[in-house]
Parts: structure tokens; sequence; C-alpha cells
């Protein structure tokens, strides 16, 4: 600001503006938004981006006295030029610039207005802030199950008409929490059990034993392996297959044990850094770090390995921060962040911490960790010793050239082959490992982001806005571990608890999971979420235990339905008076499918499979390893274990916005596309799994055998939906059997065509017409809304 | 935006306002239509609409009004995927003539990095014959003489550069604006900004021929951040054209018609019951999905177009080249310039524009021509690539035109980058047939451009006498992209989409990426 302020002008625009409701203006969530995203860009913490020299994220230069004025001056609107400045009409006065910015709106500028009039007190943004456990509101309208948790949403929803609703119906709750805590549809006897005794203690006693489920880890690693752009291949141009299946056993099985996340976050950013006692938990903690190895790497022709070295090092940093902290850091690799406090200096003192591992974008991934089985060792012993035996037989001929020093020597070669060949075949991991005293890198940062342009040396550090250090000087990457879960971090444990929330309600206390810094959106509940936080973080840090807290709450007992009162005040729900409803991902969609339709593999872990895709996809540039759709049961496993190609990921579940393991994916947007109706109706897995329903559906609970229409059907729905259907429910599926069954009994080679394709078995003496009109049925109830719906 | 009384929760919260979070109201945020948007979903959600027809707002291909007066309404892009050589095409050398086999001056060496050039490699002059062509008196050479017919149509840029050197960091830089994987393609871009035509066919659709996929995959379609409603469709010629399109066998159309309407009435009983809105836009799709099964094979159907304009395009129904089926032995090795793959694709790409979708992508593959093995060569390869591709291009503008359709469409054809004026030496040193070959070149390539908004006829930019480095107007890839965004009414430095707390742009965060006012008619 070059020009003198005047000081008298009363902006027009200010005489016209509203008021903006009583409530106190708060600098954290009514002002900082708008300095950062309206006046930060050019007068913030970027030193290269600033103009005029004019600071606004600091009180002290904002408040300070200027030449040409203050810019912000406590408790007058009239005195400050911020104000004159932003509700200028003058063109080339008017801030923000008038050529490439939107101005203010009228109610941003009246925020600003109040604020200074209120003494423009300073504050920081929200989630910087320490978390401190606020006690929950009043227990006033607290439900029978007693959580704060309802505690803190009624005292939201006073004034607005709304309560926290009753419960959902019994199987409707058995079934919403199977699918948040397994992944998979409830046990119907389970279910009706629940229904014929719906107690607190009753709904305890599932919850725990869905807690206590193998499959409560294979669900909740699906979570985890989207940060952790989890893939069966490379990435890049050749995008080559990559052993990673074990880190991915791992994720499933350290849930499954409820590893407190402060040795969850430890072993994978550096397992390798904690020496342990006994050689299995050492050989764990190197499959941990390989979370960090799931970078993506280049084997292009011609490419610089160092390029694609330091590409990996730099999403290290980037999915670090992301993950734990809810920050973007990708900006501060070529500038400093103009919204959040990470400056170009910071961004590579902490790049610092991770730039000294081994692994450099080499062709086979090395460093890598040997996983021998016990079967596998034995093997390899049994070829080394023949190899071993066969190679003193050769030696032992003294004279060449005869027959008998042929037929040894070629005997001692294949055998020497054999073992080689077998050792190419045993599984190899790549994982961290720290570079050694002597080689360690020097850091520089890379100028305006470009590796090929160093500048200054940087000293490895953490991100000094938020907590100090944990453990040594420089920190190494178990330091990082332990300063990102200490008790002073602010974000670790408001991003965690609140990524959970979102996985049971659909959407997030914070909807932008990814991003908790000065751009993201503001929580709907910020109470309820620092106590989240601090249960968790206190609590020691179980997921388990906060899944329950929450799932026992009765905000989420609510039943889903949207009446038109509730469309009307809250079309979103962002005030949570009714449970969460939204579509499952694409892995349940697959997997309840088969579950439903008794296909389902229970199988768990191992390496990935390829069950049914189109024909042809893998047609990529060099990958010559083809698609091999599974028979048996790798056909049926869940969908956790489908082979992920990064470039061409397994079509299906990409149409239900499942992500190719590329980049960091912190939460799925969730679609309504016609394409994903062409996958439930058509895609081949799905048509097996209606043949499979189809038979299962002329079998009643008992076992006995069904033949009344309206019996078969409702028994389809009973099975798909884990519900007893409503009255008159069956009456559509009933008709659109009978009709299909005309259909087909007018061409029953259409019949015997869906049938082979569908690989139904009917049961014996029914003709392929009944049977397929079933399976048309059956596909029907696989493509109920409801049964998409986790509601 | 002024604040009516009943948003003004919006204003007073920019924090969520910026979250453009991505639930279906944001799908309409660009453009300021945000806050009308959520009004007119909310007054859907509560009104509930007839089953069939998808509430207004909730359909994120709903045709949205551009920023500003368009030039242009549909793109054609042709992507040459390993990038031809602009010597040997467009770039008229007579100095590189000369000093072809000399080695290669320093000054150009220096400080420079190549995929596999090593030491001092040798000049390389055209290994073709240069014209003048057309009223413009543009310089093509012999391997494309249809393209020389149409040359007027076209503004070719010689002055191209790009910062990638290898192939799928730099197609991703095309196509994406960022040399990573994760961004979001143009086409995507392209369609979230303006939607789509025609509600029966993807918004943006993918073709690929050349008998492979191109280096970076369906990342190069992919939606990135944006929802994936936007991504890419890659319709195919043999199998369902559409992934999972077809009916299972035994499934007719009227069984599944009839089957659709006992789902719909399951459906809309499930949305009386439960009130959600998502639930009627559920039943819409199922409803697009029917209408799409019967729209996206006839318009991909072949055998409905006329003798002559099949032979315009030199294009076969039907046909399938052998390097589209191989899947064990190289393909280029089967390349025969009579494959009408790519062929094909041109004129499914100008019956797919007819028809609505807004953004068509073709991938040939088989332009790296390296020299170094069998197959890739300038000197055999490039003619092969050249004779399949040629006559095709030009029927597109031929035929585009007598159409009307060019004014408004928007046809471009490039690679991800260019080939050295040296010759490529890691393998051999000297010239022998079939294996004469160029390394990768991001200092200057050849791009064209034509149809909507375009200034036709026109050589915009020019490279030293080597072809080295531009002289006059040098065009980055961040232009070609703000320009093409431009002409479809999209001001590429407002058109953004807010993701991982940055404000993403297709012509990313900095402001170099201005429209090219010179090749604007």
């Amino acid at each position: 600001m070059t020009r003198r302020l005047p000081t008298f002008v009363v902006p027009l625009l200010l005489v016209v503006t509203a008021p903006v409701g009583a409530d106190e203006v708060r600098y954290g969530r009514d002002v900082l938004p708008i300095l950062s995203t309206r006046c930060f860009p050019c007068h913030g913490r970027d030193e290269a981006a600033r103009h005029a020299g004019l600071r606004l994220d600091l009180e002290s230069e904002a408040k300070a006295d200027r030449a040409t004025g203050r810019v912000i001056e406590s408790g007058s609107p009239a005195a400050s030029g911020l104000i004159e400045r932003v509700t200028s009409r003058d063109p080339d006065v008017v801030m923000p610039p008038g050529d490439s910015h939107e101005p203010l709106t009228a109610a941003e500028v009246e925020t600003l207005r109040r604020w200074i009039a209120e003494g423009a007190a300073w504050g920081r943004h929200w989630a910087f802030e320490p978390v401190v456990r606020p006690e929950p509101p009043d227990s006033t309208g607290r439900g029978p199950a007693g959580s704060p948790i309802d505690a803190f949403v009624t005292a939201r929803l006073i004034g607005s008409g709304l309560e926290i609703r009753p419960p959902a119906s019994a199987h409707t709750l058995a079934r919403r929490l199977a699918l948040d805590l397994v992944g998979l549809p409830p046990d119907p006897a389970v279910a009706d059990a629940f229904a014929a005794n719906p107690s607190v203690a009753a709904y305890e006693r599932l919850v725990d034993r869905l807690l206590a489920a193998p499959q409560f880890g294979e669900h909740w690693a699906r979570l985890w392996l989207d940060l952790a752009r989890y893939a069966d291949t490379k990435g890049y141009e050749k995008d080559l297959g990559r052993t990673m299946w074990p880190y991915r056993d791992w994720v499933v099985e350290s849930l499954n044990a409820d590893m407190p996340l402060d040795q969850f976050t430890a072993e994978q950013l550096a397992g390798d850094l904690m020496p342990a006692a006994d050689a299995d938990t050492t050989r764990k903690r190197q499959i941990a770090t390989a979370f960090h190895r799931t970078t993506m790497s280049n084997d292009e022709g011609g490419t610089d390995d160092e390029e694609f070295r330091v590409a990996a090092v730099k999403d290290r940093v980037d999915t670090t921060v992301q993950v734990w902290m809810g920050l973007t850091m990708g900006c501060a690799k070529c500038h400093t962040h103009k919204y959040d406090p990470i400056s170009l200096h910071d961004y590579y003192a902490f790049y610092a911490v991770f730039n000294q591992t081994e692994d450099a974008d080499r062709g086979d991934d090395a460093p890598r960790l040997e996983m021998v089985s016990s079967d596998e060792r034995v093997e390899r012993d049994r070829l080394e010793a023949i190899a071993d035996h066969a190679r003193r037989a050769f030696d032992a001929h003294k004279t060449p050239d005869t027959p008998e020093w042929l037929a040894a020597m070629g005997r001692a070669d294949a055998a020497k082959r054999a073992l080689g060949e077998f050792e190419q075949s045993l599984t190899l991991l790549p994982v961290m490992r720290e570079l050694p005293e002597g080689r360690r890198r020097v850091t520089r940062i890379h100028q305006r982001g470009n590796f090929l342009d160093p500048g200054a040396e940087v000293p490895a550090a953490v991100l000094p806005a938020f907590g100090g250090a944990v453990g040594k000087a420089p920190p190494d990457r178990l330091d990082v571990a332990r300063w990102l879960v200490s008790p002073d971090n602010p974000l670790t444990p408001r991003v965690w608890a609140n990524r959970v929330w979102a996985r049971l309600f659909g959407i997030g206390i914070v909807e932008t999971e990814e991003d908790f810094g000065a751009l993201g959106a503001a929580p709907s509940h910020p109470e309820l979420l620092d106590w989240l936080a601090a249960e968790y973080r206190d609590g020691g840090w179980s997921l388990k235990k906060l899944v329950k807290t929450i799932v026992m709450s009765d905000t989420y007992r609510q039943r889903s339905d949207v009446t038109p009162e509730l469309a009307a005040v809250d079309p979103r729900n962002r005030m949570l008076a009714r449970g969460g409803r939204f579509r499952l991902s694409a892995e349940t969609i697959r997997d309840q499918a088969l579950a439903v339709s008794g296909l389902l593999s229970p199988k768990m872990g191992g390496p990935p499979v390829m069950p049914p895709q189109p024909a042809g996809l893998w047609r990529s540039t060099y990958n010559t390893k083809s698609w091999i759709d599974a028979e048996g049961e790798n056909r049926f496993r869940r969908g956790l274990y489908t082979f992920l190609k990064r470039t061409t990921p397994y079509p299906s579940f990409t149409t239900f916005d499942a992500g190719s393991g590329e980049i960091c994916q912190i939460r799925r947007i969730r679609t309504n596309t016609p394409l994903q109706a062409l996958v439930t109706l058509n895609d081949p897995v799905f048509l097996e799994a209606a043949a499979a329903l189809a038979g299962r559906m002329v079998t009643a609970a008992d076992g006995g055998s069904l033949t009344d229409p309206t019996a078969i059907a409702a028994r389809g729905l009973r099975l798909a939906l884990g519900r007893p259907p409503r009255v008159g429910e069956p009456a559509p599926l009933v008709r659109l059997m009978a009709d299909a069954r005309s259909r087909f009994e007018a061409d029953p080679s259409a019949a015997e065509t869906l049938v082979r394709a569908s690989r139904a078995r009917l049961p014996p003496g029914e003709t392929p017409s009944a049977g397929a009109a079933r399976i048309v049925a059956a596909s029907a109830i696989l493509n109920l809304d409801e049964f998409l719906t986790r509601n | 935006m002024t604040s009516p009384a009943g948003i003004s929760w919006q204003s007073l919260d920019p924090g969520l306002e910026r979250a453009r979070t991505v639930t279906r109201r944001h799908f309409f945020s660009s453009g300021g239509l945000g806050l009308g948007a959520i009004a007119l979903e909310s007054l859907s959600a509560r009104d509930g609409c007839a089953a069939g027809e998808p509430p207004a707002a909730s359909n994120p291909l709903a045709v949205k009004r551009p920023m500003m007066p368009p030039r242009a309404t549909r793109v054609i892009y042709i992507h040459l995927a390993g990038s031809p050589s602009q010597i040997d095409l467009f770039e008229h050398k007579p100095e590189l003539a000369r000093m072809s086999g000399q080695d290669c001056p320093d000054s150009f060496l220096q400080g420079k990095r190549f995929a596999f050039i090593k030491g001092v490699p040798k000049m390389l002059g055209a290994q073709f014959r240069f014209e003048r062509r057309g009223e413009s008196g543009q310089w093509v050479s012999e391997l494309m003489p249809h393209v020389a017919e149409v040359i007027d149509k076209a503004c070719v840029i010689r002055s191209m550069q790009s910062d990638q050197f290898n192939h799928a960091p730099a197609q991703l830089f095309v196509h994406t604006g960022a040399p990573r994987l994760g961004g979001a393609s143009i086409g995507s871009w392209v369609t979230y900004g303006l939607g789509s035509d025609n509600e029966n066919l993807p918004g943006f659709v993918v073709l690929l021929s050349g008998g492979k996929t191109p280096d970076a995959g369906a990342s190069l379609w992919g939606a990135g951040f944006l929802p994936s409603v936007y991504q890419g469709v890659q319709c195919r010629t043999t199998g369902d054209p559409v992934l999972y399109l077809g009916d299972p066998p035994g499934i007719d159309r009227g069984m599944r018609r009839r089957m659709l309407d006992a789902l719909a009435e399951m459906n809309a009983a499930e949305h009386a019951a439960s009130g959600d809105a998502e639930t009627l836009t559920r039943i819409a799709q199922y409803e697009l999905a029917y209408r799409m099964q019967m729209a996206v094979p006839e318009v991909m159907d072949l055998s409905r177009e006329p003798r002559h304009v099949l032979e315009l395009y030199g294009a076969r129904p039907g046909a399938v080249a052998a390097a589209d089926t191989a899947t064990t032995v190289d393909v280029r090795t089967l390349y025969r310039g009579d494959d009408p793959t790519f062929a094909n694709n041109c004129l499914l790409a100008r019956r797919l524009v007819e028809h609505g979708v807004r953004f068509v992508q073709l991938y040939d593959w088989g332009w790296d021509h390296h020299g170094s093995s069998p197959g890739e060569s300038i000197d055999e390869t490039l003619p092969i690539k050249c004779r399949q591709t040629d006559r095709a291009v030009a029927a597109l503008l031929v035929d585009l035109d007598q159409r009307g359709l060019l004014d408004e469409t928007l046809v471009v054809w490039g690679g991800e980058f260019g080939r050295t004026p040296m010759m490529q030496n890691n393998v051999r040193t000297e010239l022998k047939p079939g294996f004469i070959g160029r390394d990768h070149h991001p200092h200057a390539f050849t791009m064209w451009l034509a149809g909507g908004g375009i200034r036709s006829g026109l050589a915009w930019g020019a490279t030293d006498e080597f072809g080295y480095y531009p002289v006059e107007n040098p065009v980055s890839i961040r232009e070609l992209q703000a320009t093409i965004l431009h002409l479809l009414g999209l001001d590429p430095m407002r058109f953004s989409f807010s993701s991982q707390g940055l404000d993403q742009r297709l012509v990313g965060p900095t402001n170099e990426g201005r429209p090219v006012a010179g090749i604007m008619a």
C-alpha cells in the first residue's frame, strides 16, 4: 500500500449491509478464512510473493503504525486501512486488485468490520490450537446410552426444532453395524437374535463381536491402504508388478490386533530404526516400512533415477503430512505455503528427514526384504543341498570331456538352475533402510521445486509451527513418528478422529478430511471433534475403542430416513439429527453381493487375485503379464485382494469411485452414475452372484424347500437386505418372475444361455426357464437402492 | 455474489464455501452457479421428482453455461503417443540437411539432459522431401500428402515447448497439466465445466489405436481430483464398446426393460419410505444406463456410414488390426500402412461429436522412433504410421467442414514432445536403413489446431535453422491448454476446483499459461 489512506471515507457498501447475527466474530472461525484466501496470497508468509512489504498473517505487522496509517486499528473500522481498501470503488485502490480477483462480498466486509470494531482480537487457525478435552454440555437431552457425543449433538440442535431421532430398527442397525465395522452384511441368525431382544446390552455384544472379527481388519485396511497409496504395481510407463501384499497383510493384522496409533505410526514410518529383541518382531517392523515404499518408481527407458527418487521422497513427505496432520505440503515444494505456516525452508527440512534412505528408483526396487516361509526355507535348503551335492560330484571327476564328466556337469548345472529359479519365485518386499554414516545425503532446498537447481543446505527438522521436536536433533524418521503422535501435536488426533467419524456417518465433522488448514472446511461440531480427539489420544490411541465410543451413541443409532422437515432444515445432515445414509464403497458392494449369494471366500491374506474382468484391458505398453480370470476360490475373494494395477485399475471398482493407488487418497468422493448401473446389472461377477442368490432363494431359513413365488421372492429380499420384507414388498418381484418365466418359455434357448453364462446350478427337476426367471429377479434384488446403500 | 437472507450462513462460513466438498451441489459451483444450484437442489429434494426424470440439480453432466462466449463447443484431440518427428513432417531446415552427419555443436549439448543420447551426436537432416502447400504456403513433408491438401484449414504451431522429456510424465503434463499421476485430464476439466449435450452418451470419450495403451495409461483420461463421473470413458471397437454395456447372454432388451420396471417400482417405494433424493437419482441413472445401452452401440456402428464416407477416411467397419490383437510379440513389428483402426477412430470421433459428445480423445500408439530396435525408425516406421493416419486426419477436417461442424469443433493434433535434430547414437553411430532414429526433444516441436475459433492457414512461431529452439513466439504446454479452455469459453485463470488445499487449475498454480491470442480467429 503506497497511497495515503484517507481515514474519513465511509464506504457506501457498509450502509446497505445487513447485520450478521448477534454472535461475536471469532478470528479463527470467521476472520482467518477471509484473510487466508483473499489477502495472504500477496500479504502472507511467502516472501517471494509479498507485495508492498505488508504481512497480514502477523498481528504485530498488521497492526503496526505504518507511514500510510494503520492497516488494522483495533476498535475502529473507520481508521483501518484494510476496510477502506476492500470497500473502495476506485479500481486503483481496491483490494484484492480488481483485474484478476473477485471483490470481497458484503458479508465478508461486514465480518471484518465487526471484528475490528470488537477489538480485532487475534488468534490462530482453530485446528492448530492444542486439543483440550472439552466438558460435554449439560446432559439435558442426552439419550439413554448417555454418550457425551449425544450431549454435544443435542446442544447444537437446540433452537433448530430438531432433536436426536429414535434408533433405526433392529435389523437395520445390525446391517449398519456389520457393514460399517466389517464391510459385510450381518449373519441373518445374529441379526434375528438381536431383533428379538434389541437391548443396549445386546447391541453392545453385537458391537464387541464385530470388533473382534478378523474381517474388521480387512474392512478398515481398505481405508488405510487408500492413504498408503497401496498398489500391486510400480506405476508410470511400464507399471510392472511389485510384491506389496505382505505389507497389506501386516496392516490387516495390526488393525485386528488394535495396534495403538502411536505404534502403528512408528513402525510404518521407522520400523527399521526400532530394533527388537526377537527376530519375528524385527521382521514385522521391517514389513511395516513398506508403507513408504509404495511410492511409484519409473522404469521407463532413459529416465533419470535421481529425478524419480526425489519424486518418491517428496511423495513420502506430502503423504505423511496429509495422512497424519491433514495438511497439504504440495505447494511448499516450490514456494512458502500461502495459507498455512509451512515455509519453503520447513518443507526441505522435513524432506531432509526422509532423504536418507537407500532406495533410489532402482529397477529391482532394492532394498527388499526376503520373505521366506518355513516351507520355502525347507525347499530352498533341499535345493541347495542337491546343488551342492551335484557340484561336489562334478568336482570329483578328474578327467574332463569324458561322457561321465559331461553328465555330471549337466546335473550340476540343472541343480543350480533349479535353485536359481526357486529363489526368483521367493517373495521380496521393498522396505525402507537408512543410509549408513558416510553415505548420508546433504539436503538442499530445490529452488522453485526443481531438484536440478539446489539452493541453501537445510538440516533435518520437524515442522516448527506444530509442537516442538521430539527426540534428538537432527531428528530421524523415528523422531518424526513420535512427534506426529506426541500430545502436543494438535492435528493428528483431530484428523484421525474425524476420519473414523466420516467412515461411520458418510461425511466428516470436518468435511474436507484432506485439509485441516486455513482453506479447509470448518467443523460442524468443533467441541465434539475435540472431545473425540482427546478420547482417542488420551485413551491409548485405540481405533476399536474409538469406533465403539461412536457406534454406542444415540447419534449413530438414529434412523436415517429423511423427513420433509429434515430435508428442508438440514439437507446434508450437518446437524446430525438423523443417522448416516450413503452408498456403499466399491469393494463393499462386491463383497456384499458375494456374501448374500453365498459365494464369498473367507480366505484371508496372500498374493493378490484376478477375479473376472473384461478381456483386453491390460494392453499397456510394456507389461506383458496378462490378466487371467481366476477360477475357484480366488474368483470370490474380498475386493481387498483384487490385483491393483495402477495404470489399469480393476474397472468396476473405479466406476464406484475407488482410486488407482497412484497417490494418497484421503477420501473417495461418492458419485452416482449410469456406469455404476451397468456394473451391477451386467458385470459377470454380479451375474454369478445373482445366479447363486437365485439358488438360495428356494431354500427357507430352516432348510426346507420353498415353492410359493411370494415366499421365494421374500426369501431373496430377506437374504439381501437383512430384514423381513414389508407387506406387499415381494409383489413386484413375483410379477417379474412370472413375466420373465413366460418370456423364457417362449424362448427356452435364451433361458439356457443365461443359466450357462451365469454358472447357475438349478435345483433338480427345475426347467431352465423357471431358473432363469429367478436369476432375473435375483439380479433386480442386487440392484435395489437399499442394497447398494448403507442406511 | 450478494447474499440473500436465506443463505447468509454460507457467507458467514467462507471456509465451508471454499471447501467445495464435491457432494452433488458442488458440481455446479463453477461459473457462479453455486448458490442457485443449492437452492434448486433443496427444492427438488423437498418436492420430489417424477421417477425417470433426473432431479435437475443432481445430474452432474447437465449442460452448463460457459464462463464467457465460446468459440468452440467440442474438442477432438488426436494424440500421437511416442511423439512424431517434427523435423521429418513440418520443419523444413535446409541448413540442418547441410549439416547432416556432422557433430552436433557443443552449444546445443551444454547442460541438456537426454533420454538416450550419449556424448556428441551427429546432426540428422530430414529424411523426406518438403514442399510448400496450400494457399498459406506451409511446409509439409511428402509423408502427409492428404494433410497437405487441407493444411489451409489448420494453424501449425512450430514452436511448441515442454519441460518433460520422458513419455509418461510428458503425456501427463500435456493432458492433465502436471507431470505426475493424480491430476484431472483436460477432457475431464472440459466436461466438468460444460457438461454434455447428449445425456445418452458419455461426455468424454477416449478411443485407442496402434495396439497399445499410451505410456501413462488410463491416468491420461482420469478425473484425478475431480469427481469420477468426469473421467473419460474408453469406447472400444471390439467387445463391448463401453465396459459392461451389453446385457448378459440370454437377457434381451424386452427382458431388461421389464426388469428395470420392477426395479424402479421397488426403488420408488424405497424413496417413499426413506425420503432420500439420492434414490431418485439412482432411478434416473438406471434409465440413463438403459438408453446408453442402445445409443452407444448405434453411434459406434460404422457400418451405418455410406461407402463414400468410409472411403474418404479409409475406414473399414469391423476391421481388427494385427497390432490390436497381438499379445506376445512387439506390436511395432506388425505395423502395416493399411491398418484402419486409426481411421475408424477418426470417423467415430466425428460421429460422437455429431451426437453431442463434448470431448473425444484419440490416442495412437507407435510414434517413438528412436531407431534403436526394429520397427521404431524414422526411415521405415514413420512412413507406415503416416500412411495409417494421414488420410483419415485430413478426411476428418473435410468431413467436419462439409457438415458445418468444424466451426464449433476444435481439432488438436500432436505428440507429447518433439524429436531431436540429431541422430540418436546410443546403439548405432552410423546411419543404417531401418535404424535411423531421433531422441526425445522437449525444446521445440510442432502441433497443429483447426476448427472452432482457430486462425486457419497460419504458421505460428518458428525455430532456428536446425529446428532446435524456438526463435519466435514459443508456445508452452500451459499456453496451449489455456488456449483450448479459452476457446471453449472457460477462463483458464478462474476455472478451478478446490482440492488438497489448492485451487487446482488445468494451467497450474502460476499465471504463465495465458491463451495465445495470435492463433485465435
